[in-house]
């Protein structure tokens, strides 16, 4: 027997079906209980091994599982392809700690090249590429993910693992995050996301940074975005790297920077809706067996420009504004944001650590965010400069989790999180403030079994969540209030998956999730933003407007309970997915109109938060077919109905329902340039006809006048117009890529709405004033080394 | 081990000394509110003497759900010249405060607000029409004899000029709006342009 060489190395790369890159996924040498995540360009490395058998099992979230087998006799070096699946859902156990979807939820996710199109966009934005997933606008900067329906308060943001905390209560209020940091986005569509406590009543936003590096390597990637409609420019870096003479030791450094003037429809200038992002994050951590640290810090910031043609202080001005196109006070294009404008930055410092002793893995996560809002306002003279609104959200989260694998395909884990939120007020802003001060203390424990049982794959779960309130505020008069008052609630969820044959699947999931009604649910005060409407809290008296004690008012949680089932079928030339679902929400929160109110600014009619039982019924279908191995064809069908149950009503600004065919044509290499490809997507976004009655703003002025109340006795739900009609629209992408030496350049020419159809989006509160964006040219190119 | 430990201390000494830092437990401050207007005061003063007519509206709870109070009838004398002021109060402050008299701070910043006026033909004989306040982008504006000036030369409203009508006329309506027109006010600016600070009605008889 010679000796044995054990200074062998295996270096790889993991590409996806489109032959990008994959970074993020996990490899894992059985015999050896050793991991490697590869790295931005998909490459990963392993040295030191000695001769032998191994076994790679090369995993990534929402691609088939790979396992390669190798006898080694020297360095190797392997490329591997993962196949996107839409099958099966594998588990990404990243290195040893992090788990984000189970087996047996529905889900869709974002990565690789599907996520390299929608670089540069905002995280709502990007987000609508997954099928089921919407949004609600704001203008053409200002959007919030929409899943099944339901938006805001009733879905979770994971940011890198944190519960992503600001000012969600306002549907202006778009995800304080700079999607450049994630690897890949996942939108889990199950109610319950039972690890991370309270509110996910629609589903869970997952974003996730890729691993970091463990090795010395330098790497990194250069994003650089160029779009024609508000001339706006978009730069986003990376570099990473491991520090030489400590192993384990990985690095990061990411920035984005974003500008962008006016928008413009395809006939007018859309003025003031320029907007400004900077952004930074940093991260470090120690990875080596079993054990792991991680320090990451993140800051954004961004400052966004509200229409101006939408500013109205009275239902007067209302009317106007819905009756003049162009919007009033539309002016040349220019980048300089003005009033009315948000400002909003969001800070994150989270630390983790992990270890792993056996079958068991402890994981600790703290996090402080603080999230600072200020939204300017036209105003008098020298407060012109002085926010209408301004809160500053300080929280903290404590994470706590223990996982015990049992058996093979076995896992349980218990946990714990913790909550701890200040929100105070920005003191000077001299108006009313719009929510009260607050403290919010969450305490939540959780319990989760995973297994697998013949052709089925189970998830179960249970949580139990306490919360707290500190209330301390300023009512209609000025004059001090306070109060304190608790929630507490239990939620559980089941999920399976039926492996009915290699090809095919069904996923059907329950789960049950509450949501304490958020502070400015309960004590909203004042005129939102361009919405000419006064808001009213559920804790305020109907006749008298006093803010009235907790006790004294009929007041519940709001409680979902969503069936969630997913057929999936995964053939040689074709893919199918298709969704229904149930949402039942009780003691639904929601602005009902309840009134008609006259001060000195004239005539406003006002809305009550108020409960009822809403229902979010609707299907999502995703199909594609490979008529040969160049030219693919996709579809997708969201169909959505959404219904005030208890009032017989249909509630507001609920998505249409919308269907999407798509061709991507792959060429041959033309000469060193690689994966050249075409891709055509068309769009059709049907009139929302399930939508509340139409009751003008001029019969509500000029009944008023008369004496009489439109809304005293007649509570239905209104809207101001009728909702947009349907439209069509056509965008076309080319992308082409370089590899120069061990780098490569990867060019992308999108144009979107390319007949420049004038349009309204019913989800857009912007439909009000103007139409929708024209088209845009973009160019991205992307430098990855 | 020795690495999960330190980080746990680390952790777990960052986070609370972060927590103790973050909370603040003082009742919050109060805001002045100095753009609530409470009270508006019409005052119609006869050219050549005599008892000025004044009515007001009051607004008992600003966002609350009750409704403006008028207080009176504008009842005009038939043939007479008067000058109208107007005046703005903010009830939350105190008589003498900076924040008391809007009024004052609408004329300091005068070239980015104007007083819009309408009323029921035939109600006055200076000026005639229906007033300025415009119906929609197409309709036209009377003229009103503004008797004071912004920086810009162009009109405020804060002060008017109006001759009631010769002959008697009842139950007629009057009314005034307040828009604020910052980088928007021009001469050529309407009552469309810009936001609404007030807008009230009165009724108004002519004897």
């Amino acid at each position: 027997m010679g000796q044995v060489n054990c200074k062998l190395s295996v270096a790889g790369k993991v590409l996806d079906d489109l032959k990008g890159p994959l970074p993020g996924a996990t490899v894992f040498i059985k015999e050896h209980n050793i991991g490697k995540v590869t790295d931005q360009n998909g490459v990963f490395v392993f040295s030191d091994l000695c001769e032998g058998e191994y076994s790679f099992e090369i995993k990534f979230l929402g691609y088939e599982t790979r396992v390669i087998n190798l006898t080694l006799r020297k360095s190797e070096n392997i490329e591997t392809i993962l196949k996107t699946e839409d099958r099966l859902l594998t588990e990404v156990i990243v290195s040893d700690h992090r788990e984000p979807v189970g087996k047996a939820s529905n889900y869709g996710a974002l990565s690789g090249k599907a996520l390299e199109e929608v670089r540069g966009k905002s995280l709502g934005e990007s987000l609508q590429n997954i099928t089921g997933v919407n949004t609600i606008q704001s203008g053409p900067a200002i959007f919030k993910p929409v899943i099944h329906g339901v938006h805001s308060q009733r879905i979770l943001i994971l940011n890198n693992g944190v519960r992503q905390e600001g000012q969600q209560w306002g549907a202006e209020h778009a995800p304080e995050i700079d999607p450049f940091i994630a690897a890949n986005l996942v939108v889990v569509k199950d109610a319950g996301a039972i690890k991370y406590g309270t509110d996910a009543l629609g589903g869970v936003v997952i974003l996730t940074p890729a691993e970091l590096p463990t090795d010395q390597q330098l790497g990194g990637q250069l994003h650089i975005i160029g779009s024609s409609n508000g001339r706006s420019g978009v730069i986003s870096g990376l570099l990473e790297g491991g520090l030489t003479n400590y192993k384990g030791w990985g690095w990061r450094l990411q920035g984005t920077a974003k500008k962008s003037g006016d928008m413009h429809t395809p006939d007018y200038n859309l003025s003031n809706t320029g907007f400004q992002e900077l952004n930074y994050s940093a991260s470090t951590g120690y990875h080596k067996g079993g054990k792991g640290f991680e320090v990451f810090y993140s800051h954004f910031n961004t400052i966004i420009g509200i229409l101006k043609g939408s500013v109205v202080g009275s239902t007067e001005d209302l009317a106007i504004a819905l009756e003049q196109e162009p919007p009033q006070n539309t002016q040349p294009f220019t980048y300089q944001i003005r009033s009315p404008r948000q400002e909003v930055q969001h800070d994150l410092i989270k630390l983790t650590s992990h270890i792993r002793k056996g079958d068991n893995l402890f994981n600790i996560q703290y996090a402080l965010q603080i999230n600072n809002r200020k939204e300017f306002d036209l105003r008098r003279g020298s407060l012109n400069e002085v926010p209408a609104l301004g809160y500053k959200l300080f929280t903290h989260t404590v994470d706590a989790e223990w996982e015990k694998t049992k058996e093979k395909s076995h896992t349980r884990s218990l946990g714990l999180n913790g909550m701890a939120q200040d929100n105070n007020k920005i003191d000077g802003t001299q108006t009313l403030p719009f929510i009260p001060n607050f403290n919010n203390y969450t305490a939540g424990l959780f319990w989760i079994e995973k297994f697998s049982k013949n052709k089925w794959d189970w998830e179960m779960g249970a949580r139990y969540d306490l919360r707290y309130y500190k209330i301390v505020g300023f009512d209609f008069k000025n004059q001090l209030y306070r109060s304190e008052f608790n929630f507490h609630n239990v939620s559980a969820t089941a999920a399976g998956t039926l492996k009915i044959n290699p090809t095919s699947s069904f996923t059907s999931s329950l789960g049950s999730a509450w949501r304490p009604p958020n502070v400015a649910e309960l004590y909203s005060l004042g005129t939102h933003q361009s919405a000419a409407a006064i808001e009213y809290g559920l804790l305020l008296d109907e006749i008298t407007n006093e803010v009235r004690s907790p006790d004294e008012v009929d007041f519940k949680a709001e409680q979902a309970i969503k069936w969630v089932n997913t057929y999936r079928v995964q053939k040689e030339k074709w893919s199918m997915e298709m969704t229904g679902y149930i949402n039942y929400i009780f003691n639904y929160i929601y602005l009902k109109p309840r009134g008609v109110t006259e001060n000195t600014r004239g005539i406003f009619p006002y809305f009550r938060y108020t409960q009822t039982d809403a229902s979010f019924l609707g299907a999502d279908l995703s199909l594609s077919y490979s008529v040969t191995k160049k030219l693919k064809l996709n579809s997708r069908i969201s169909l959505l109905r959404a219904k005030d149950e208890t009032n017989n009503d249909y509630l507001i600004f609920i998505p249409s329902n919308r269907y999407e065919v798509s061709m991507r044509y792959d060429t041959p290499n033309i000469q060193s340039w690689t994966n050249p490809f075409i891709e055509i997507r068309l769009k059709y976004v049907a009139k929302q006809n399930r939508a509340p009655r139409v009751v003008p703003i001029r019969d509500i002025i000029e009944a008023k006048e008369q004496g009489i109340d439109l809304f005293e006795n007649d509570n239905r739900n209104f809207d101001f117009v009728d909702s947009p009609e349907g439209y069509f629209l056509a965008s076309i992408s080319l992308g082409i890529s370089k590899p120069i030496q061990k780098s490569k350049l990867d060019v992308r020419i999108s144009v979107e709405n390319l007949t420049n159809t004038a349009y309204r989006e019913y989800s857009n509160r912007m439909r009000y004033y103007a139409d929708e964006i024209g088209r845009n040219l973009s160019i991205a190119m992307k430098y990855s080394f | 081990m020795k690495v999960y430990l330190k980080s746990l201390i680390l952790l777990l000494v960052t986070g609370s000394l972060i927590s103790l830092s973050g909370c603040k437990n003082d009742d919050p401050e109060p805001e002045n509110i100095p753009e609530l207007v409470t009270k508006v005061t019409l005052k119609f003063t006869p050219a050549g003497g005599g008892a000025a007519v004044t009515v007001t509206a009051t607004d008992p709870d600003g966002e609350g759900v009750q409704d403006i109070k008028v207080d009176g009838t504008i009842n005009l004398i038939k043939g007479t010249q008067y000058t109208l002021s107007l005046e703005l109060i903010n009830g939350l402050y105190k008589v003498g405060d900076d924040g008391y008299n809007i009024t004052a701070e609408v004329e300091e910043e005068g070239d980015e607000h104007q007083f819009f006026f309408r009323f029921s033909e035939g109600a006055f004989s200076s000026p005639t029409g229906m007033g300025n306040i415009k119906d929609n982008s197409s309709s036209t504006a009377g003229s009103i004899n503004y008797l004071d000036k912004d920086v810009n030369n162009l009109p405020i409203g804060i002060s008017t000029s109006w001759t009631s009508s010769g002959v008697a006329t009842s139950d007629k309506s009057f009314r005034v709006v307040l828009k604020h027109q910052p980088d928007i006010k021009s001469s050529t600016s309407t009552s469309l342009d810009g936001e609404s600070d007030l807008d009230i009605s009165f009724v108004l008889n002519v004897n």
